[in-house]
């Protein structure tokens, strides 16, 4: 009877609510179609896939794509290298919006805030490709303009790309480049909801711009940052398909080989398609067993959680 | 009234997205879907799938050699260029059903692999009750017209079906196209340096060279010149493995049998060898990783000084440079000592069909019959001349027996360097790769479109690579048995894998890393069978013919 009543309230309140749910339609339109459909395709890693067959009518192959996996010589390498890149984007990439979100919430000047914001937001938009070619560019040492600068200031050129030595840094360094502007929307979305009279109750308590920032603005987007981490380190097993396959090179294949391109090279370039869904299979799961755990810590530790 | 409005404007967008996104994922059938593409009485609609990357076809819609192929076979063509890895491409046409109604690409490597994987699947159309009626088809796939391990492997490999037709391998051995794979030196450079290029034969010659182009410390627009170079992803500089082994993928080891090439001693060599190059900046680092236009960018500012690749590739992407700056042309090096033959030895060439075609199932009834029609007359003489040449009466005419082109267009052409005039005629758009046996200089009198200079650059180098002639390959090619072993589908991956694993050697960071990378792989090689698949292959080879010793074509 209870259960009844609270069921009517929901539909009152979502039918009162109607038009924002509307809103919503699309977005859960998009989820079912492209997160939910293609679960059927699962399967695939469990079958000898073939043409003829499709993903219901090949034959059933238990786990021997898994097991081809585990045996391969190079998956271990390639596991530590996936979860290596994808610590470094999360640790130093992580707090970049959050400190860019914090710099430009103390910018007084609306019209400079504007345009640095946007100017942060814009390499969102260009596709890895282009960023790995204008880097390619900038920073060959034969005629690009950043050896050319360096030369002039009497170093010895660098060969930044396809050099186990710089590797890292150029990884890092060009995804925080290239999404440091768009993830922090949502940090400057979290700040722009703080309540104004904390602010100026901490200003007649004498807090400087400094404190305010400290006791005011981070407590105030703690939740999202944790919602967002515990989203991101579900990413953990995936490095970035796109950024690896175009900056990985043959001298830096030993810490550069990730699970992404592994299985994509496996399954469009080899045409081994059930191996390649064995391994996304893989990533998914142990995405899906870092978000659950981390979300339960979060919610022991900070009654924040996504669930 | 306004908020009527705003619900109203909301609920039209809402729709419209969701519309949107619904419609975005339904698949319309195209022109050439499921066979459905009658046009008309007289015409019928072909979407052709025309896998080699970068090819590309006409500007302007149907072409005056296009309208030719209509007059004669019914059929009107709708090309699909690749751009990308043609591998990739096999597999995806197949895996999302998004098929052609004619397939063809190249009759090597992993795109043979998928389309003969696609053929045992049930994708393409069997032929073989129908080939009697095309003459030209049957004679271009004939037992005596197909090397005899890629017949065994390609074409009769379905229990008395047939899926694939074979090209471009040539009628008679004046047809065979020999490429000039080898390394080109700046002629300037080479006599700046006093160095004649026919002096260097051994690779320490080889080494010396290139380290004396290092040495001078060359610079062209302030910057420096690259002692050694190639194109995009490394092709063709590894061509150097002729010195250090004999060249072919399964070399013979004394005992009657074979071994794959990666577990030799000279292939150690061949790797260590370039691992030098790169460590002494002899060789470009960039040269594995550059896209084409960075590779004919370096080439067009004169910054390398020897080329390694075919002669006409070298020849129309210098020719810019070579232009602007009299006797700066590549001229070949050597010839280079080739390992483990005797010196005298004509250079082995393998000289076979390099293209495969099908119908695929999405071409039934009334499109098999127009793909096979249209298909047959493309080799014939006449669709060869067609596709080569153009229209005869327009492009070329018949003097005394054989073509000759009109002066007009070959004025035009020899200024067309992108080859977009042409396109538009027609010529280069992928019909060429559907003209069954190459007869350019048996049956077509050799080709009318030829720059005088460049054929005549061609004839030197010619002169100077091959003292001793070709000799064409017509052996059994391991390669072709050994995908029949049992244990091919555990050993492909880790094969797949030796182009990979050099690349990584030759950057390590010292001699015992990089062997240390080639030995891992042939661990893994032996862990996935390669010892029963070589096993596998020797038997099936034992009293014949086989392929041990190959020059790059």
């Amino acid at each position: 009877m209870k259960n009844r009543l609270e069921n009517s309230r929901l539909w009152k309140k979502i039918w009162q609510h109607k038009l924002f749910y509307l809103f919503m339609l699309p977005g859960i339109v998009w989820f079912f179609l492209f997160s939910y459909v293609p679960l059927y395709g699962i399967q695939v890693a469990f079958r000898d896939y073939t043409f003829i067959g499709g993903f219901t009518g090949s034959p059933w192959a238990g786990f021997k794509y898994f097991e081809q996996f585990f045996n391969y010589y190079q998956s271990g390498d390639i596991i530590r290298n996936t979860v290596i890149i994808s610590l470094m984007k999360l640790l130093i990439g992580f707090p970049m919006p959050i400190i860019l979100a914090l710099l430009l919430n103390e910018v007084r000047k609306i019209r400079f805030k504007k345009t640095i914001q946007t100017l942060s937001y814009l390499p969102y938009f260009v596709s890895w490709i282009v960023v790995v070619t204008l880097m390619q560019r900038l920073l060959t040492p034969y005629g690009g303009p950043v050896n050319d600068v360096l030369s002039m200031l009497g170093a010895d050129p660098i060969q930044f790309l396809n050099n186990p030595t710089w590797f890292y840094q150029m990884i890092v360094g060009s995804d925080i480049w290239k999404n440091i502007g768009w993830n922090s929307i949502i940090f400057m979305a979290a700040i722009a909801g703080i309540d104004q009279q904390l602010y100026e109750a901490a200003k007649m308590d004498g807090a400087g711009r400094f404190r305010q920032m400290w006791h005011i603005t981070l407590p105030g987007i703690r939740n999202v940052a944790i919602i967002l981490f515990i989203l991101a380190v579900g990413n953990l097993m995936s490095a970035g398909y796109e950024q690896l396959l175009l900056l990985n090179g043959p001298a830096t294949a030993s810490i550069g080989s990730v699970l992404d391109v592994h299985a994509i090279n496996s399954g469009i370039r080899e045409g081994r398609l059930s191996y390649a869904a064995a391994v996304g299979l893989f990533q998914s799961i142990i995405g899906l067993i870092l978000i659950l755990t981390v979300n339960r810590i979060a919610r022991k530790v900070s009654d924040v959680s996504l669930f | 009234m306004k908020r009527i409005w705003s619900k109203g404007a909301s609920i039209l967008l809402m729709s419209a997205m969701v519309g949107g996104l619904l419609i975005g994922c339904t698949n319309t059938p195209g022109t050439g879907d499921g066979g459905e593409g009658k046009e008309g009485e007289t015409s019928y609609k072909l979407k052709i799938l025309h896998n080699w990357n970068g090819s590309s076809g006409s500007d302007n819609g149907m072409t005056p050699v296009e309208q030719v192929i209509k007059e004669k076979t019914g059929v009107t063509l709708e090309w699909e260029y690749t751009k990308g890895s043609e591998t990739e491409k096999v597999n995806q046409i197949f895996a999302t059903q998004n098929l052609p109604d004619i397939y063809t690409g190249p009759a090597w490597g992993g795109e043979l692999d998928g389309i003969i994987k696609a053929a045992k699947e049930g994708q393409l159309v069997d032929i073989s009750d129908k080939l009697s009626n095309y003459p030209n088809l049957m004679k271009s796939i004939a037992p005596e017209n197909v090397p005899p391990a890629l017949y065994e492997k390609a074409i009769d490999a379905y229990d008395g079906k047939k899926y694939l037709l074979l090209q471009n391998q040539p009628a008679t051995n004046e047809d065979g196209m020999d490429w000039l794979y080898g390394f080109y030196v700046r002629k300037d450079i080479a006599e700046k340096l006093g160095v004649d290029p026919q002096s260097v034969k051994t690779k320490e010659d080889f080494y010396n060279f290139l380290k004396k182009i290092k040495d001078a410390n060359l610079q062209e627009n302030g910057q420096p010149v690259f002692p050694l170079g190639g194109f995009s992803n490394g092709w063709a500089v590894g061509i150097g493995n002729t010195m250090f082994y004999s060249g072919a993928s399964y070399v013979d080891k004394g005992d009657g049998t074979v071994e794959h090439n990666f577990f030799t001693k000279g292939y150690e060599e061949y790797t260590l060898f370039y691992r030098k190059l790169i460590e002494e900046g002899l060789l470009d680092p960039e040269t594995f990783t550059q896209t084409d236009p960075i590779a004919k960018e370096k080439i067009n500012q004169g910054r390398i000084a020897i080329l390694a690749a075919h002669y006409p590739a070298i020849l129309d992407a210098s020719k810019e440079y070579a232009s602007a700056h009299p006797g700066s042309e590549f001229v070949p090096l050597g010839p280079l000592e080739r390992a483990d033959v005797e010196p005298d030895r004509p250079v082995d060439l393998a000289i076979q069909g390099n293209n495969v075609t099908a119908i695929t199932k999405n071409c039934k009834g009334e499109c098999v019959d127009a793909a096979l029609k249209f298909l047959d007359f493309m080799a014939s003489d006449e669709g060869f001349m067609l596709a080569r040449y153009g229209v005869e009466g327009v492009h070329w005419e018949m003097k005394d027996g054989k073509p000759v082109a009109i002066q007009e267009w070959f004025d035009k052409f020899s200024t067309d360097t992108n080859m977009k005039l042409r396109k538009n005629e027609g010529i280069s758009i992928g019909l060429e790769s559907l003209t069954g046996l190459d007869r350019i200089n048996s049956a077509a009198g050799g080709d009318i479109w030829a720059d005088q200079e460049r054929v005549a650059a061609m004839e030197n180098a010619r002169k100077i690579l091959r003292p001793n002639g070709i000799h064409v390959i017509t052996a059994y090619n391991p390669g072709d048995v050994i995908t029949k072993a049992p244990e091919w589908e555990m050993l492909k991956p880790s094969m797949d894998r030796m182009g990979d694993a050099w690349k990584e050697a030759v950057f390590a960071k010292s001699d015992e890393a990089a062997l240390s990378i080639i030995n891992e792989l042939r661990e893994q090689l032996r862990n996935t069978g390669y010892d029963q698949a070589m096993k596998f292959t020797n038997d099936n080879l034992k009293g014949k013919d086989i392929v041990t010793v190959q020059m790059p074509n």
